[in-house]
């Protein structure tokens, strides 16, 4: 829910005046420009654990963080307390990158859209405010939720849920005078049971994430997450390592976006791309992968995870398409890559929190649907796998490497669903990933788990892709 | 000037506010309490190219506040700390832990077990009382001295064509005080100040391929930090990653550089944890006293070593650390058990958490060289990319990277590998280890050989 202006000049103490002084205060030494960023954050957690609610708390986090830019170099402070003297002294650090004034601005700075008001267009309104609702309301959800898991399966022998929220109050502030503000609500369950059969152990965990109050605590997502953790676990005890090489994955629609995150997203952020690093530096305008392939980030879900009205640099949120027809068109730009790239952002100018200068970063990464049937590209495997769930992935940044690791999967046989398998790492190159695409099916997801990016800060994300196949990728086995 | 001036230092009339929200929590109705306040300052300076390219300035604090109230439990924290403000979020807080369900397990330590000899901080010896003479003109200079890239470029444009393409440094120092006091008497505080470095280099070949590699030091005290090599290394890393070669797949003998060492320790270190024992979700479940892993492995705790990065006086209860063996001979000695999961578990708690973990080296081989000489034909692990473990079951995938072996020498890069196991039984598979922890790392694990290992290709 965005609030009027003055809620958050009062949560901040300060006004446009002062907000000005602080800004002037930042460049006097010199330097291009300056943002000021303000948070407030509360959080609230609780915690199901051996068939009781036994642990819960809250948590607040609040303060300012100075940016000054002089040129592409970054000076940046932050203070945790609002006395002028604090905030003064928190510009005076940040001022120490700038010796003169620079005459190379970043986007938006020459020629300013003063940014008052703020979009008409919410994009995460709240029906029930988790502000202000004691946290023994949500005791019920977290109970019903273990109770719906265990009458699902006799095998299970623990069960953990966890409730988190955070709603976040931001106020931003530039020396291009564009003043911005937004209050970004976000609720995540996570959901994790044990299952012991003939003395074998076995876990399994699902999540939700939204952008969302605390409406979205209803019986339905109680149902769809115990059925969801249940699901397959006969499959989990069952699973075998596959031998492992070269082969072809077919990678199931959903959370396997995760390829999309790892194998070329972060490779698009443009901060690796200015500094020369990243493998996909010099391929603006080629053709990495087949025709028909969009590859897209967007910040305009409305409720998801990687939703934003604005990013953390005050630029609208918006729909990024990356590849458009198996060529690269866009990276993901903060305010200083677009300066340096003569572009305008694309609105991924994000931040962990106020500790943390902001840096390109993804926000729903996701493919678009192609014409194939998923069964289909299944079908077109002699000897392979298919993969539908993950736990955590990771990149090199220069070489293109990525990996993901699998949760549990298929052998695909003679183009038919086969042995079970888990617990396997898949890795290959994203550029190499993007050319080997054959088959894209007409059934995109985007995933609702609760994702989080760690590239040097925590953001959240989310990220989705239809069914896919790729003709070769690396599979860890034995 | 006295290190009273650090920003980052706790004053008496913060410790003096910490102790009022105690008495203030006990007076609201909770019957007992912990707080932990704490405080910290960075600075660094990161550095692109042989410049400066960014700077950074942080100084935080929280108050962290535990409750016990009905026999019930909650966990709470704020950076805003005026009095008034505090009291409020109290107030509510103690609301809160009512509405929650009772758990007669959570107590705070017992007071005999809590540490009563860290009052001031600086008993081991973590603290660098040069800090304060840094200035920002000192350590900008330090950050520059510390470049390479003009030797770097010099040097890259070999025959091979190899170009660099960025170097990347950081500088950083910090100072952080933590005090832990509680409702019986508790007090203990933990001061340290930390130097690091550290540098990504990346280069590429003449058909446009890239690689990169990194190196980094840590100190507590900034004479020990070995910052002048620190890029110079990172540099040598990356060229050395130059040409990688396909192999086959199959089984074979490895050895885990120290660098990397402890992504193979660690889920087993996880798995002796309370949290996931008690909830039956560890691999090492009913293995107190049992022989587990071969008798040429011997894990000990160190937390209390005077100068070493990463000791500890005292874990976040405030209970007491102590030298102890995890894993003796091959024999699981302890589990990690705090106050409420040893409860849950209705067993004697020990200490929360490893805090300096030492692999005694098994003796015959001092370096990485030796081992490599000892494994012959073998894959040399230089990192891991990605992968992960089921903390049911120890089973494991991950990525790695590093270099092929042929009669202990390196012959040519490898990438786009996985190893695939399971903890149990890849430790059973230990052949020997070097001695060649570095002390930057908080867990010393020396250099690691195992035999019979599945890699994927």
């Amino acid at each position: 829910m965005i609030h009027p202006k003055e809620h958050y000049f009062n949560l901040f103490q300060v006004d446009t005046p002062v907000l000005e002084r602080l800004v002037q205060a930042a460049l006097s030494s010199g330097g291009s420009y300056c943002d000021l960023f303000f948070e407030n954050t509360t959080y609230g957690s609780l915690l199901l654990r051996d068939g009781a609610v036994t642990s819960g708390g809250n948590h607040i986090d609040y303060g300012v963080g100075v940016r000054v830019l002089s040129g592409e170099k970054t000076g940046y402070a932050y203070s945790e307390s609002m006395a002028w003297e604090d905030m003064l002294s928190c510009a005076r650090a940040a001022s120490q990158i700038a010796d003169k004034p620079v005459d190379v601005s970043p986007y938006g700075t020459r020629n300013p859209s003063r940014g008052e008001p703020n979009p008409a267009a919410d994009r995460y309104p709240v029906v029930q405010h988790w502000r202000g609702t004691p946290l023994s309301a949500f005791l019920p959800f977290l109970q019903k939720l273990e109770q719906a898991v265990r009458q699902r399966d006799t095998r299970i022998v623990k069960v953990i849920a966890n409730l988190a929220f955070q709603v976040t109050d931001v106020l931003m502030y530039n020396s291009a005078r564009e003043l911005k503000w937004d209050t970004r609500p976000m609720g995540s369950v996570s959901l994790t049971a044990v299952f012991q059969q003939n003395g074998q152990s076995e876990n399994k965990s699902t999540s939700r994430s939204f952008r969302q109050g605390a409406e979205m605590l209803s019986d339905s997502l109680i149902e769809e997450m115990a059925m969801e953790l249940v699901h397959g676990i006969d499959d989990r005890f069952a699973a075998r390592r596959p031998k492992g090489g070269s082969m072809p994955v077919v990678m199931g629609a959903g959370a396997s976006g995760i390829l999309l995150h790892e194998a070329m997203g972060h490779a698009f952020e443009a901060d690796f791309n200015r500094k020369g690093t990243s493998i996909f530096a010099d391929k603006m305008g080629r053709k990495i992968c087949p025709d028909g392939i969009q590859i897209i980030d967007d910040g305009t879900l409305a409720g998801n995870r990687g939703a934003l009205n604005f990013d953390d640099e005050g630029i609208p949120g918006q729909k990024t398409y990356m590849v458009e027809d198996g060529v690269l068109t866009s990276y993901l730009h903060d305010r200083i890559s677009a300066a340096h790239y003569g572009v305008r952002p694309t609105g991924n100018g994000r931040r962990e929190s106020f500790r943390y200068a902001p840096l390109p970063r993804m926000r729903a990464t996701y493919m678009e649907s192609g014409s194939a049937k998923a069964s289909d590209l299944i079908a077109e495997v002699q000897k392979g796998i298919f993969v539908n769930e993950f736990s955590n992935g990771q990149v090199q940044i220069g070489e293109g490497d990525f990996t993901f690791y699998v949760k549990s999967g298929y052998l695909i046989e003679n183009g038919r669903l086969t042995q079970p398998v888990k617990d396997i790492n898949i890795i290959g190159n994203g550029p190499q990933a993007l050319a080997d695409i054959r088959g894209v099916a007409d059934d995109l997801a985007v995933d609702p788990g609760a994702w989080t990016c760690g590239k040097e800060q925590s953001v959240p994300v989310s990220c989705g892709i239809p069914t896919v196949l790729i003709s070769g990728l690396t599979v860890g086995g034995e | 000037m006295s290190s009273n001036k650090i920003a980052a230092i706790l004053t008496q009339a913060e410790i003096d506010l910490a102790q009022h929200c105690l008495t203030f929590a006990q007076e609201e109705g909770a019957q007992k309490v912990r707080i932990t306040l704490s405080k910290s300052l960075m600075n660094l300076i990161g550095l692109l190219n042989g410049e400066v390219d960014k700077t950074a300035h942080a100084l935080d604090r929280s108050l962290q506040l535990q409750l016990f109230v009905d026999g019930r439990y909650g966990a709470f924290s704020t950076n805003k700390l005026e009095k008034e403000g505090l009291e409020t979020f109290i107030r509510e807080a103690i609301d809160t832990v009512k509405m929650l369900q009772a758990d007669t397990c959570r107590d705070l330590p017992a007071p005999e077990r809590v540490a009563k000899d860290a009052r001031t901080g600086r008993e081991l010896g973590l603290f660098d009382p040069a800090y304060d003479q840094l200035t920002a003109e000192g350590r900008r200079e330090l950050a520059l001295a510390s470049c390479h890239f003009k030797a770097s470029s010099a040097h890259s444009g070999d025959s091979r064509g190899i170009s660099l393409l960025a170097e990347e440094g950081e500088y950083s120092d910090s100072v952080f005080d933590t005090l832990t006091i509680d409702s019986q008497g508790l007090y203990a505080r933990h001061t340290e100040t930390s130097f690091e470095i550290g540098y990504e280099t990346t280069v590429e070949d003449a058909r446009g391929n890239h690689f990169s590699s990194y190196w980094w030091d840590a100190a507590p005290l900034l004479q020990d930090l070995r910052w002048k090599e620190c890029a110079a290394i990172a540099y040598k890393r990356a060229m050395e990653q130059v040409g990688p070669q396909e192999i086959e797949g199959g089984k074979y003998t490895v050895v885990v550089d120290t660098e990397c060492a402890s992504k193979l320790l660690t889920p087993v270190l996880n798995a002796l944890g309370g949290f996931s024992l008690q909830q039956k979700n560890s691999f090492l479940v009913d293995s107190l006293g049992k022989q587990l892993f071969p008798e040429k492995l011997t894990i000990l705790d160190l937390p209390r070593a005077a100068g070493e990065t990463g000791s500890r006086l005292f874990d976040s209860e405030g209970v007491a650390t102590r030298e102890m063996s995890i894993v003796d001979k091959g024999v699981v000695k302890t589990y990690f058990l705090n106050t409420y999961m040893a409860a849950k578990m209705e067993m004697e708690p020990t200490i929360e958490d490893a805090i300096r973990v030492k692999v005694l080296p098994t003796g015959g081989h001092k370096t990485l060289e030796d081992l490599l000489k000892a494994a012959g034909d073998c894959i040399l692990i230089t990192g891991f990319n990605g992968g992960n473990s089921n903390p049911a079951t120890g089973n494991f995938s991950y990525g790695i990277e590093g270099f092929l072996v042929k009669d202990g020498k390196k012959v040519h890069p490898v990438r786009e590998l996985l190893i695939t196991g399971n903890f149990l039984q890849l430790w059973g598979k230990l052949l020997a280890t070097a001695d060649d922890a570095r002390p930057c790392l908080s867990k010393l694990i020396p250099s690691l050989a195992f035999t019979n290992v599945d890699i994927s290709a």
